[in-house]
């Protein structure tokens, strides 16, 4: 009940609430029309005509289509006030978002005439939901994501996504301190206008959300599109100030560039790359020190950016970075893990060779006095005149073996003994060329066929030529024993992976998958006379020199055994 | 002269053969059958050449050949022995040569006719 003082002044007082009040306000009759709004609604809702008179559903593009169905209706029979949420988006590109309260008028004996519908305004509010809700969608994305290509093109799709932060194109910039330059890494977005129509059109009928979208996308950072091509192209000296990436990076701010073409304080050159008249780019920024700067457009829509986007920019560059380094500080912690493990590798490796290099000696010593003995009668005997010719042809044979015996203990103790290389700069194709000749009869006597593929431009390697070329004559003579009827002997030279590589192929029989396995371990041998300690150690001298000796084999026809060692560093 | 070589070896088979064998080239040929042994006889009967085995109970071959360094003229030593690891150690024990047993005494003997001449 109203107070006495103020019943005579209720009009005037519901005037001053009704102008004053930031609120839309209107009055619908039982059959939704609409008899009276305030000034606020119209502008509230974007209209460019008067509601009144107009159907309810008209005006607020409430889904019911009757009465029946209408939401607000359903509060008449009692006192309850019904809420409903529309959003639409206006003529500029905003969303709003409106909270509709519909409440009861009844007349004097309690018969409800019409609803009261006050409509506020709560997109702000809505906004910042929608905001903190995607960025939590993101952080949770980032997080998952360790994989630093993968991240970074997961970052950009999100700042170019419809259901994100919708830019047209977005580019990535990292900084590279050794080289002292920034340099561009990755581009998400359409090269051409055709393309983004064909592209966004795609996006909005097959994916729903934005985690839709990202799934979509998870292999995609290894395709390369025009845009990422040229951004690849873009890199600045971290001296040049001129360039707004440079500029970006050195004041850790944002760059705004608006009307691009024609001002004369923004890069030419940057703008002729970039081809947009308006772009922003933001600083990524990790534990204080910049380490890249995200750049984008809306060459295509030719939308406004607007101050809301780039601070959701801004949000979002903050928390990339943090993960960007994350992801980079992963990778170089696996890398390490897997040098680690090589050297672990290496050290029990070596540890086995020196078990087996002690055996070997205690080996050969044990064995050697004894054959010393045998032999050296067997010897005595063979001199000795008028001995009974089946003595004699027993002691020859002793003489015979203990000859073999002996040779055998010396590739066993070769085997056991340090391998410490004298390194000096050499050319591989040299050495390879001496090797050749050298073996060429050796080649000619088992028709084998030479054949060599020299790259000629090889740069030089640190090696001890003598063992090196140890390891050549191993393969190149266990690759005419394979070819056991003659054949094709190829051997190549090129540079891989900051490696000098050469290539023995031959046209033998293969071999099979569990050899391949066991080929360098010592004493493993296929031929009957095989000692087993060629290859072995063959590996032993190529890693010692910090280089590596793959196998490939067809099981059915040829061999190829690679070489790698290290590229001569200045 | 006849030139007298001291055999230093502890295996009984082996003392034969080089016996037999270094007789056969004219060599007089004494015998010790460890380290502590081969001192005395160096002491003793002043060999002109030592043959000298690593592994033998007692005394060793490097300790003996410290010893008859430390206190004779120099004699020549050769290491005679079964081990192939020490090949490159040799010179800093002061021996003359470094042989790897073989059956074949071809290379043991051309060194003691090698460094018996280079004594006179």
């Amino acid at each position: 009940m109203l107070p006495h003082i103020i019943k005579d002044k209720v009009d005037e007082i519901l005037r001053c609430i009704i102008t004053s009040l930031n609120a839309g306000l209107s009055v619908v009759d039982k059959n939704l029309n609409i008899i009276w709004t305030n000034e606020n609604l119209p502008r509230m809702l974007y209209l460019k005509y008067n509601p009144v008179g107009k159907k309810c559903y008209e005006v607020y593009g409430c889904e019911c289509k009757c009465v029946s169905d209408c939401s607000s209706i359903g509060s008449l029979p009692s006192d309850n006030r019904r809420v409903s949420d529309i959003q639409f988006i206006t003529e500029k590109g905003s969303r709003k978002f409106i909270k509709n309260i519909s409440i009861p008028v009844r007349d004097e004996k309690g018969v409800v005439m019409y609803f009261l519908k006050l409509s506020i305004d709560v997109s702000e509010r809505e906004e910042k939901i929608s905001q903190l809700s995607l960025l939590r969608k993101f952080a949770d994305m980032m997080q998952g994501t360790l994989h630093i290509d993968r991240l970074l093109h997961l970052i950009l799709t999100c700042v170019t996504a419809g259901t994100a932060l919708g830019f047209n194109r977005a580019r990535l910039f990292l900084v590279d301190m050794e080289r002292h330059v920034v340099y561009g890494k990755m581009a998400v977005g359409p090269s051409s206008y055709e393309e983004a129509v064909k592209v966004w059109s795609e996006i909005t009928s097959k994916y729903e959300s934005l985690e839709d979208l990202i799934n979509a996308c998870e292999d995609k950072y290894q395709e390369d599109s025009p845009l990422h091509v040229i951004t690849r192209l873009m890199v600045y000296s971290l001296a040049n100030e001129s360039e707004p990436i440079v500029s970006c990076i050195k004041s850790k701010k944002i760059i705004w560039g608006k009307n691009a073409f024609h001002d004369p304080t923004i890069s030419k050159n940057f703008v002729n790359m970039l081809g947009a008249d308006e772009f922003v780019c933001v600083p990524l920024i990790a534990r204080g020190e910049v380490i890249g700067v995200i750049c984008v457009d809306n060459l295509y829509s030719k939308k406004i950016i607007t101050e809301e986007q780039v601070q959701m920019l801004v949000t979002v560059a903050s928390r990339a970075a943090l993960a960007i380094e994350n992801a980079e500080a992963y990778k170089k912690l696996e890398e390490k893990i897997n040098q680690l493990e090589e050297a672990q590798e290496r050290l029990i490796s070596s540890e086995r060779l020196a078990v087996i290099g002690n055996m070997a000696a205690y080996i050969a010593h044990e064995i050697r006095n004894p054959l010393v003995t045998i032999g050296g009668f067997a010897r005595n005997i063979l001199r000795a005149p008028n001995q009974d010719a089946y003595v004699r042809q027993g002691a020859e044979i002793i003489v015979e073996e203990v000859n073999r015996l002996e040779k055998i203990l010396a590739n066993i103790t070769d085997f056991g003994k340090p391998l410490i290389p004298a390194k000096d700069v050499f050319q591989v194709n040299d050495l390879l060329e001496n090797t050749c000749s050298l073996m060429e009869p050796y080649f000619k006597n088992n028709n084998i066929r030479l054949v060599r593929k020299f790259n000629t431009s090889m740069p030089s390697v640190m090696m001890d030529a003598t063992q090196i070329k140890q390891v050549f004559v191993n393969l190149m003579k266990n690759a005419v024993e394979a070819m056991m009827n003659g054949g094709l002997l190829t051997v190549e030279t090129t540079v891989e992976n900051k490696c000098v590589k050469v290539d023995v192929t031959d046209t033998g029989k293969g071999m099979s998958v569990e050899t391949i396995q066991r080929i360098f371990d010592p004493f493993f041998t296929t031929k009957e006379d095989g000692t087993g300690i060629g290859l072995a150690v063959s590996k032993k001298i190529v890693d010692e020199h910090r280089g590596s000796i793959v196998v490939k084999s067809s099981g059915q026809s040829g061999t190829t055994f690679s070489v790698y060692l290290p590229i001569k560093t200045e | 002269m006849q030139k007298k070589i001291l055999v230093v070896e502890d295996d009984k088979n082996q003392i034969l053969l080089y016996q037999h064998e270094l007789t056969l080239e004219g060599y007089n040929v004494i015998t010790a059958k460890d380290g502590s042994e081969a001192v005395k006889m160096v002491k003793e009967r002043s060999p002109d050449l030592v043959m000298m085995d690593i592994n033998m109970p007692k005394m060793n071959g490097i300790e003996a050949m410290g010893k008859i360094l430390g206190e004779q003229r120099k004699i020549p030593i050769i290491i005679n022995t079964a081990y192939s690891c020490y090949k490159d150690n040799f010179m800093s024990w002061s021996a003359d040569a470094y042989i790897i047993k073989s059956s074949d005494l071809t290379e043991l003997k051309a060194k003691i006719k090698e460094l018996l001449a280079k004594n006179g």
